[in-house]
């Protein structure tokens, strides 16, 4: 605790008290002013927002005009669907939909998605490693390698032949799709498409059969 | 055994330092802290581990797990005027004083004809108002979420446009990254299909790029 001010300091040297003044502490106590400074810095602590929100940037092209017959949707050759469902189930399937088309079922965890999709996507990640080690190597001054070693990375990224398609049901949530998306950035897909009109009803039907 | 006279002395501790430190970190925080705004739902969304940051400027959409949607817009000038024209578009005459208080509002989730009630009540009776969300439609019609985003993303333009043409007029560097940009922030729980509708709804009003407001989720290490 501070020193209390009350009464005037010590008591020596009684001869000399009539002639001296007293002498005041010239302290202050400093206690009350320390409750409040605390006071007021748990109140911004607590009402401050420290982090700043991220974002995750989708983008959504224009609606495809089904009337105009120029325009047709790109064919996948090389594709995975993934089929999101409620309870966070998750399954995918290789190629095409048709009677051949096998359901896996997986999860959201790192053993999950993310093997399944770093496993195929392995020929764009081991080039874009690459890229960034070449990266990494040139000065800072030099903009004309680094727009170079940024084409390249574009051209890596438009060359990809995975496409990775995204389905979702009635039943599945948000949380689901900004998980999908989330782990698309982490295995550093480069194409993927989610589908507006969600689940074909062969779909429906193979999630049914997985599930018995 | 002589006797050792204890000084009788308070205990004193130098407290200054200690007021300093204090005084320092509310400084600090002070200056720092940016306050939440009076939400009228609150929603928690899902976490990723995208480390891009909120733009400075956005056209904040908030989704609640039961679909109903509310906006805001953060920039104050763009907010009066997109709402002067949605007004316009239903044959509402908001006065000046109206739209002030729009813009100070915060986010906003009801019809337009309920809206000047509720501009007329204070803060606090604000508050006890249940918002239902502003009502939208699924299956193509233009509801009044469509003109908000219609015009939201008009005003957008414009704004970007004039800042655009005065830095060029005084010639400063232009910033860019001020464009108010559409942000939507969706409860985690909410189902996918409903966040889908009213995503729909923006993207009939022409409006393509979204940023998906999440927490934040510590990178995945390399192997």
């Amino acid at each position: 605790m501070a020193e209390l001010n009350s009464g005037g300091g010590s008591h020596h040297g009684g001869k000399h008290d009539k002639k001296r003044a007293k002498k005041q502490s010239t302290r202050v106590d400093m206690t009350p002013m320390v409750d409040l400074a605390f006071l007021l810095l748990t109140f911004f602590v607590l009402t401050s927002t420290f982090s700043k929100p991220k974002v995750l940037r989708m983008i959504f092209p224009e609606k495809l005009d089904k009337n105009n017959p120029d325009v047709k949707a790109p064919e996948v050759r090389n594709g995975i669907t993934l089929l999101l469902s409620g309870d966070d189930k998750l399954y995918y399937y290789t190629g095409a939909l048709d009677e051949k088309a096998q359901l896996e079922t997986i999860d959201y965890t790192k053993n999950g998605l993310r093997k399944v999709l770093a496993e195929r996507n392995l020929k764009l990640i081991n080039k874009l490693k690459e890229l960034q080690g070449r990266m990494e190597k040139i000065n800072e001054a030099d903009t004309a390698a680094k727009n170079k070693v940024d084409r390249e990375v574009k051209a890596a990224q438009a060359a990809s032949d995975l496409v990775v398609l995204v389905k979702a049901d009635e039943k599945a949530t948000y949380k689901n799709m900004i998980d999908v998306i989330d782990e698309f950035m982490i295995t550093q897909i480069a194409k993927y498409f989610v589908v507006d009109e969600g689940m074909a009803p062969m779909e429906k039907e193979l999630i049914k059969k997985q599930g018995k | 055994m002589p006797k050792i006279k204890m000084p009788q002395q308070t205990p004193s501790l130098d407290m200054t330092p200690m007021v300093d430190l204090a005084f320092l970190l509310v400084t600090f925080f002070m200056l720092t802290a940016s306050f939440r705004m009076q939400e009228p739902v609150v929603v928690d969304p899902p976490t990723s581990t995208t480390i891009r940051e909120i733009p400075k400027q956005v056209f904040l959409i908030t989704v609640n797990s039961e679909g109903q949607a509310f906006i805001d817009i953060t920039h104050a000038a763009v907010k009066a005027k997109v709402f002067r024209s949605v007004c316009k578009q239903y044959d509402i005459k908001p006065t000046d004083e109206e739209v002030l208080k729009f813009t100070g509002a915060g986010s906003i989730g009801m019809s337009i004809e309920n809206l000047r009630q509720y501009l007329s009540l204070d803060g606090n009776e604000r508050t006890k108002v249940k918002q239902n969300g502003i009502p939208y439609d699924t299956t193509g019609k233009k509801g009044q979420l469509y003109w908000w985003a219609y015009y939201a993303r008009l005003e957008a333009h414009k704004d970007f446009k004039q800042r655009e043409e005065e830095a060029k007029n005084r010639k400063l560097d232009f910033d860019k990254d001020n464009y108010i940009q559409f942000a939507v922030k969706a409860d985690a729980n909410a189902k996918y299909d409903v966040v889908k509708h009213v995503i729909q709804v923006f993207r009939d009003a022409k409006v393509k790029q979204f940023q998906m407001i999440t927490g934040l989720e510590s990178k995945p290490k390399d192997k």
